[in-house]
């Protein structure tokens, strides 16, 4: 069938947004937990095999793959109402099940090992798809299976399936609290290099944010991670919502990053939604009397141009990317999907109101402009908003996240604290020239999108080569030096 | 003066006339009656010299006639014997007495009184004339007299040409004769005497003439005008009559003129007749006022002819009461009085049969309706009137029109014709169109074209959707329509028939919709076609086009369309089409055009949407309009899928593959991404216009159209313009430059493609080679033997440097493309931002959003500044271009320094 897409979940994070994910996409399609069209829904004029298919019982079953190296949050989706939904062959389980005990190294060293059943499954999942479009895998960047084996996955996707695309879903650390993972930012680090060099797109889900968000705007004290994830799969549903209910244009998944990512290596994408409202909302609201005076008033009133705006300012920004202080950054492309009822020449007028209020500030090296799809969403959830919003934008300030994650790693790195647990895995055996190389190419990362605010960004390439030919030779003295201060 | 002898005497002899009459009418012996004879005569011959002028005109028959008729009277009487002979007696005798009268009129009296006399029956007895001729003498006498004088008063000044005595009264001057005293002696004038003799003799002539002028017909006095048809006054008679009633016969006579006027209008032969069934209608009409006419005029004919009858009768008699009749009498001041009505309308009928003359159907009806406007009652009625008669046939015709959709008009009269050379195919479009010379000005185009289509929906219903059974009630609809013909051209259209020709027009137009709608799923054929021919449909496109990726790319001649079906339900079945009606999805069809050479499958490939049926009949004129929008339609998908599937996603996954080679090629990737991403963005925001905010913008309001739609042409026509719009923003057909800038760019995306292909090609070439250098280095090492010898080297070396130059003149050739797309889509913008065109003016700034074009091109800002808005008005567009506002000044010398430093700044 046409431009399906295989859905990768790694780690306790990725499984539980991939849970939330086909949990949403279920509720949208009208399909049952147990994977049966629900009576009504029968007649539905949108597409599910981009993302199911369907077996000989004309039971739905995701295009989906279950990883992970210990069992506690498979086992939870397995006892769940979801179970039957799955294909369980597609669920693997670490058969040690000790987990990567959040250690990028040892999930990386296990996704070596466990590559080949794990590929089976994979490999068996692609033949099974009509024309494959790409991968889209769910993870988070700073624990061990997520980030470990999902590194190590993508590098051999991009090498045994080069011509399709690689999407993630990555969950990028709250930092506004202490983490009880204390190799958080190493693990970050080797993660994001192979997000920078094996992904063709990234979308970062910043907890930071989405706890930010969860406190803020839907006034929820202590946010738990199934609030957290409702908001990931409102975000994840909504950005495929195009290849599922498909219209005239941004149909498949390359017609909707394309134009996004103008260079191989800007592929890290913000989401931006409105409005939000938390679930404990919607269900009071669905569970008690409409007319009671407790349900709470919708004051908005939403239009298109509302819409548009909102999803402009930084504060409904799933990334938190602390507070600009040159001003400099710009957006490098912008795709606003919108849903609901929209009447097509109020898109057009919010687009010119927005151009003559400079309300976005783009980069000035090359044409871009706010791209509107408009998307039929779901008739059988019930939304109380007119319009909804969802913004994919490629931004050059999400650079700032890398560039906390570089200071945390330098931190740490500078100490050389807790490296031993890495050195014990094979990949760190010889030297931490790893380390050193990833913080080399997210450092090349930043710099790029720093250069992207600037008018010469077209020069970049060559002056960066001359940098990193200067660099080359205190890079290595710093190599040396921090090694010889970690053998001491 | 024989008038002057006393009383008794002419009692006398008219006792004894009269006794000698009754003699012979009873019968007497034949002896006798020679005696009889012989003595009538020269009694009668009395009888008239006592009174010879008492006839004012002349006698009833003419002389001649009168002998005729004595004659048979005389022989046809049983008492008479064969061998009598009465007559031949009688005319002897009559021969022999008025041998010595030499008046004509004096004989043509003496024969008309005798034949009155023996015609006259029995009454004689009855009356004493004698007494009442005594008792009412003295009266006669006098006006006798003053009748006498009067004519001869008027004649006297008519003579000396004074006309102000027509209006002196008869009994007022006679009054003012008797006071003056010459009362009782009437003068001895034989000038006036000679004058009256005469008058009396034409004034009969003169009326009789004026009857007779109604009618057309020449007389003594009056003759026709070869010419104008006009009637003049004979030059011999005139003289014997006075100017005045010359000039009143004058008057009289233009009625004949109308008369005759309207005798020619009213007669086919002539020409100068209206034409065709609502002529005919119009000449019936006329030919009814005519003989209305006719019997009006009969009436005045008969009442001379009476008041002769009568004249002569009483003047048998002896009888003076005729005198009191004398009012009665016709005179040429009656007729004027009386020929004032019938005038005005034989007037107004021959303006508008004039008005009509040649002309036919629905412009005779407008000819007629601009009559009607008149503030004159009887004008009003009079139009009104004919203009009914007039629309009768053609209100039949709207009725069988409108009720059983057929034309019957032999004439071409009717405001709607069918066009025999276009067939069944075309009907509803074609075949039947508005006559607009023959639309009558009181239809309003709005209503003909209310009537066409109700008709032009009979035929289609019958013709094309085989549909017999017809609306209800249309029985009653016919009986309005065809019994209220004044309705139709009522001022305010208002009425029964307009209403019933409404009633009529909806509920067929309801019928048709119904049915078009209904059975024949219009409004899902109309979605089909926008779902696929306008690329609505976005994934059955690029799964379409995905599955025959293969298809397209061969040259044109190697493509053969059964394959290509294949396909087309491939993806049909895959997407979301599947779930449209199977209905729609049988018309949608792949063809494969002739190709030229060079020709790929791009441009020989393209999906068709095949109506069939009334459908097609509907549709058939707006389907070259979907083949013309279905190429760039189709063009901007493939370069959609160039872009992305080829180009972008082969950089993206080279990307990782070069990621080695990242320094000595990122010049050349980074201006290659830059400049896809700056295609992919043109092509983007062009494909969200045209299919979003051109199509789909238009689409919604079609749908909303449609669904307010209450007949199939509200439907049709709104599909038209939604086609027709769509055509201006997708650049169809467009007069200005864009299309040809389009293609430019379109033409570097495939270039870019090639060129992108031939760069890797080169880059993989390189990266094998590296890697089968160090491959060979780690085995030799792994032997144990030293990496590479020098001549290797030297040659990878070589190798490299080499790679570094064609990296070189590849990034030049990029360049190259870079500038010439640069160079369209400048000359696009500018063309966007200075079309009148809003939308496109919008689509101008859409493009370049971040003003990054503007900030490299002064020129595109300028168009949207009031400067350029001023300039182009006064100068035209280009000199505003080529620094307009430098040619405000006179000099030429700085004029040429300024351009040439406005053009230096420029390059």
């Amino acid at each position: 069938m046409p431009s399906e897409i295989i859905t990768l979940q790694l780690g306790q994070c990725g499984n539980q947004i991939g849970f939330e994910f086909w949990k949403r996409l279920c509720l949208e399609h009208g399909i049952s937990p147990s994977g049966v069209l629900e009576e009504f829904a029968t007649d539905g004029m949108d597409r599910k095999d981009v993302f199911f298919y369907q077996a000989d019982d004309d039971h739905y079953i995701p295009r989906a793959v279950l990883l992970d190296l210990e069992p506690r949050v498979i086992n939870t989706i397995m006892t769940s109402a979801y179970s039957k939904l799955y294909n369980p062959e597609n669920v693997y389980l670490s058969k040690h099940g000790g987990g990567a005990g959040n250690n990028w190294a040892s999930g990386y060293s296990q996704g070596d090992k466990l590559q080949e059943e794990i590929f089976d499954i994979i490999d068996r999942e692609a033949d099974g798809s009509d024309s494959l479009e790409g991968f889209v895998l769910c993870h988070s960047i700073a624990g061990g299976t997520g980030s470990g084996m999902g590194s190590f996955l993508m590098e051999r996707l991009a090498d045994r399936y080069p011509k399709k695309l690689i999407q993630t879903y990555s969950v990028f650390p709250n930092q506004d609290e202490i983490s009880d993972v204390v190799v958080q930012p190493y693990n970050s680090m080797l993660t994001l290099r192979r997000l920078t060099t094996a992904a063709d797109s990234v979308v970062v889900l910043d907890n930071t944010a989405l706890n930010r968000i969860a406190c803020d705007r839907l006034h929820i004290q202590n946010p738990t991670f199934t609030q957290i994830n409702t908001l990931v799969s409102t975000i994840m549903s909504v950005s495929t919502t195009t290849l599922r209910y498909p219209s005239y244009m941004n149909n498949n998944l390359i017609g909707l990053t394309a134009p996004l990512i103008p260079t191989p290596q800007l592929h890290f994408l913000m989401t931006g939604y409105t409005p939000l409202t938390s679930d404990a909302n919607l269900s009071s609201q669905v569970n008690h009397n409409p007319l009671s005076s407790h349900q709470p008033v919708n004051v908005r009133k939403t239009t298109v141009l509302d819409v548009m705006r909102r999803l402009l300012q930084p504060k409904n920004m799933m990334v938190s990317t602390g507070p600009d202080k040159t001003n400099h950054h710009c957006y490098i492309s912008i795709l606003n999907i919108i849903q609901g009822e929209v009447d097509p020449t109020q898109v057009h007028k919010s687009l010119q109101r927005i151009r003559e209020r400079k309300l976005a500030q783009f980069i000035p090296w090359g044409p871009t402009s706010i791209q509107v799809a408009l998307s039929r969403s779901s008739p059988y959830v019930q939304s109380n908003h007119r319009v909804s919003g969802l913004m994919l934008a490629n931004h050059t300030s999400i650079c700032s996240l890398f560039e906390r994650t570089l200071n945390q790693y330098d931190k740490l790195r500078k100490r050389g604290a807790f490296l031993d647990q890495f050195r014990r895995e094979d990949i760190f055996k010889d030297d931490l020239t790893e380390l050193d190389e990833s913080r080399e190419i997210v450092d090349g990362l930043v710099q790029e999108y720093e250069a992207a605010t600037r008018m010469d960004y077209l020069q970049f390439s060559t002056t960066r080569r001359a940098d990193r030919l200067d660099g080359v030779g205190d890079a290595k003295s710093e190599d040396t030096k921090s090694l010889n201060s970690g053998d001491l | 003066m024989p008038h002057s002898n006393n009383h008794t005497d002419s009692n006398n002899v008219a006792t004894e006339f009269k006794g000698l009459i009754s003699q012979l009418r009873e019968g007497v012996h034949p002896k006798d009656s020679q005696e009889l004879l012989d003595r009538l005569v020269p009694l009668a011959l009395q009888y008239i010299r006592k009174c010879p002028d008492i006839f004012d005109s002349t006698p009833p028959l003419p002389e001649i006639i009168c002998l005729d008729k004595i004659m048979t009277i005389l022989e046809s009487n049983p008492i008479w014997g064969d061998e009598d002979k009465p007559g031949s007696v009688f005319h002897e005798h009559y021969v022999v007495a008025s041998c010595e009268i030499e008046d004509h009129r004096m004989r043509d009296l003496l024969a008309n009184l005798i034949l009155f006399s023996l015609e006259n029956d029995t009454s004689y007895g009855k009356v004493d004339y004698g007494q009442q001729a005594s008792i009412a003498r003295p009266k006669t006498e006098s006006k006798i007299r003053s009748s006498c004088s009067t004519t001869l008063q008027s004649n006297g000044i008519s003579l000396n040409g004074n006309k102000n005595g027509v209006s002196v009264k008869p009994s007022s001057y006679d009054s003012t004769q008797n006071s003056v005293g010459l009362g009782s002696v009437p003068l001895p004038n034989y000038v006036v005497e000679i004058a009256k003799q005469n008058n009396t003799n034409t004034d009969y002539n003169v009326v009789q003439n004026a009857i007779y002028s109604f009618l057309g017909v020449q007389g003594k006095y009056l003759k026709k005008d070869v010419i104008t048809g006009r009637f003049k006054l004979d030059p011999l008679s005139m003289q014997s009559i006075s100017s005045v009633q010359a000039g009143m016969l004058l008057r009289l006579s233009e009625l004949g003129y109308y008369h005759d006027r309207i005798t020619k209008f009213s007669n086919t032969t002539t020409g100068y007749n209206a034409m065709g069934s609502m002529g005919q209608a119009l000449m019936a009409k006329l030919k009814l006022e005519l003989s209305e006419f006719h019997g009006h005029v009969a009436a005045l004919q008969d009442q001379l002819n009476c008041y002769r009858e009568t004249q002569m009768r009483d003047y048998v008699d002896r009888d003076k009461s005729w005198l009191d009749r004398q009012p009665e009498q016709l005179t040429l001041f009656k007729l004027l009085c009386w020929y004032m009505e019938p005038l005005r309308r034989m007037q107004w009928l021959t303006k508008i049969a004039d008005a009509c003359q040649m002309k036919k159907g629905g412009d005779l009806a407008s000819v007629i309706y601009k009559f009607l406007n008149n503030g004159d009652p009887m004008v009003n009625k009079l139009a009104t009137d004919l203009l009914t008669v007039c629309c009768a046939p053609l209100v039949r015709m709207i009725s069988k029109w409108m009720l059983e959709g057929g034309i019957e008009d032999s004439h071409g009269e009717f405001f709607i014709e069918s066009i025999d050379e276009v067939g069944a195919d075309r009907l509803w479009h074609d075949k039947f169109r508005l006559r607009h010379s023959m639309l009558p000005k009181f239809v309003t185009l709005e209503l003909a074209d209310k009537i066409l289509k109700t008709g032009k929906s009979i035929n289609f219903l019958r013709e094309i959707c085989k549909v017999e059974e017809a609306v209800k009630d249309r029985k009653e609809l016919k009986f309005v329509i065809d019994n209220h013909v004044s309705h139709i051209f009522s001022y305010v259209p208002d009425t029964t028939w307009h209403a019933a020709i409404e009633t009529c027009y909806s509920q067929t137009s309801k019928h048709v919709l119904d049915i078009m709608v209904g059975p024949h799923k219009l409004l899902d054929h109309l979605q089909g076609m926008r779902r696929y021919l306008l690329l609505g449909q976005g994934d059955f496109v690029s799964i379409f086009i995905e599955n025959m990726k293969d298809e397209l790319e061969k040259i044109g001649t190697e493509i053969y369309s059964h394959d290509l079906s294949a396909m087309l339900d491939a993806a049909l079945r895959c997407t979301n089409a599947q779930y449209d009606d199977p209905d729609i999805l049988n018309h949608l069809d792949v063809v494969v055009k002739t190709p030229y050479p060079g020709d790929c499958g791009w441009d020989v490939i393209s999906l068709q949407y095949t109506v069939r049926g009334p459908l097609a009949t509907m549709l058939e004129p707006a389907m070259p309009t979907y083949k013309a929008l279905f190429k760039p339609l189709w063009r901007i998908k493939h370069m959609e899928f160039v872009l992305s599937t080829k180009i972008w996603k082969i950089q993206m996954g080279n990307a990782k593959a070069l990621r080695s080679l990242h320094d000595e090629i990122s010049k050349a990737t980074y201006r290659l991404h830059l400049f896809t991403s700056e295609i992919m963005h043109f092509v983007h925001q062009m494909q969200y216009y045209v299919l979003f905010e051109v199509i789909e913008c238009n689409w919604v309001e079609l749908q909303k159209r449609m669904q307010q739609a209450k007949a199939l042409d509200d439907i049709l026509d709104a599909h038209s313009k939604f086609l027709q719009a769509i055509s201006v923003g997708c650049f169809v057909n467009t007069s200005t430059n864009m299309e040809s800038h389009l293609e430019v760019v379109y033409e570097n995306i495939i270039s870019l493609e090639n060129w992108q292909e031939n760069f890797y090609k080169e880059c993989f070439a390189e990266l094998e080679a590296r890697e089968k250098m160090q491959r060979a280095i780690a085995e030799s090492e792994g032997t144990g033997r030293f990496g590479v010898t020098t001549e290797q080297k030297m040659e990878r070396d070589q190798d490299r440097k080499m790679f570094e130059q064609k990296i070189l003149t590849c990034c030049r050739t990029l360049e190259g493309f870079a500038g010439s797309y640069a160079k369209a889509v400048g000359g696009f913008l500018l063309a966007l931002n200075s079309s009148d065109d809003h939308n496109l003016q919008l689509f101008g700034t859409r493009l370049d959003f971040n003003e990054y074009y503007k900030k490299r091109d002064t020129n595109l800002s300028k168009p949207l500044t009031f400067e350029h808005w001023r300039m182009s008005n006064v100068y035209g567009y280009s000199k505003s271009h080529m620094g307009g506002r430098y040619s405000m000044y006179p000099q030429p010398t700085p004029q040429f320094g300024r351009q040439g430093h406005v053009s230096l700044t420029w390059d």
